[in-house]
């Protein structure tokens, strides 16, 4: 199973991959409306509010917790 | 040829430690085991190890990321997108039912981690919440299950089975806590939170 490069989220089925095209190697949740990978400060932002909106975390933890995880993954990764 | 098979071996080996430290974390503790014993689970040298993950810590953080990518590809596995909350609340424990030890010690000893293990663990809950929540804001848009911000539900989802996980030596003394309580567990929740 494809993984998104951009957050790690497995990629099942078609309609996880974005746009529905299963060659890319990010996610629908990464996307942007053109279909282009979101930016690292996006993406910073949506994984912060993305870990505030499920669990409920401080502000700063979620952010701090997001950006330790985008180190990790290939997208982001120096 | 020679230099793939070379590669080959050497993912193999990797993967060979991973699952051999999980064992051994889950029976001494994320604080406390030995590299040294996680070598003579594996049946490698010590040396071998730290070719493979250059310190302790980012050998706990490969296991931590590749244990969450397993739960959450468990999950993603057993649930689909038309299954109800009870199903994914079910399979939600199915899957730490397969790592049982390995999760009570990791939820135990969170905050004894270093950070980057303590941020691992965040966005493995983040993923599953996601699941969850997924599935929720549907039933709460049928008025099958109550109204309630999205949080608190996985929150108090999680904090009652943790709970039972932690103390363990209590509900079930040498047995699997999610063997014994799993059913009695989501039949609880599920009258908590559902609509009549």
């Amino acid at each position: 199973m494809k993984m998104c490069i951009a957050c790690g989220m497995p990629m099942k089925v078609q309609k996880d991959f974005a746009m529905g095209d299963e060659t890319k190697d990010y996610c629908i949740y990464c996307t942007r409306p053109d279909g282009a990978m979101q930016s690292y400060e996006e993406k910073l932002q949506s994984m912060t509010g993305f870990i505030i909106k499920t669990q409920g975390l401080d502000k700063n933890v979620a952010q701090n917790a997001a950006k330790g995880m985008m180190a990790k993954l290939p997208a982001w990764k120096v | 040829m020679k230099e793939s098979q070379r590669q080959k071996q050497k993912i193999q080996t990797r993967k060979h430690i991973l699952d051999a430290a999980l064992n051994q974390l889950a029976k001494d503790g994320l604080t406390t085991t030995r590299t040294s014993d996680i070598a003579i689970a594996a049946k490698v040298s010590h040396g071998t190890v730290f070719a493979h993950f250059s310190t302790r810590e980012i050998l706990l953080d490969a296991v931590i990321e590749e244990f969450g990518i397993r739960i959450t590809k468990r999950l993603h596995e057993l649930v689909n997108s038309n299954c109800g909350m009870k199903e994914v609340l079910e399979a939600h424990l199915k899957g730490i039912r397969e790592y049982e030890a390995f999760y009570t010690r990791l939820v135990s000893e969170e905050r004894l981690l270093p950070e980057s293990a303590r941020n691992s663990l965040i966005m493995i809950q983040s993923a599953i919440s996601f699941h969850l929540i997924q599935i929720a804001e549907r039933e709460m848009e049928d008025c099958k299950i109550s109204r309630m911000p999205i949080d608190l539900l996985f929150n108090t989802w999680v904090g009652l089975i943790h709970y039972y996980l932690i103390n363990g030596d209590m509900f079930a003394p040498g047995e699997s806590v999610l063997e014994r309580y799993s059913e009695r567990l989501v039949e609880h929740y599920m009258n908590l939170i559902k609509l009549n």
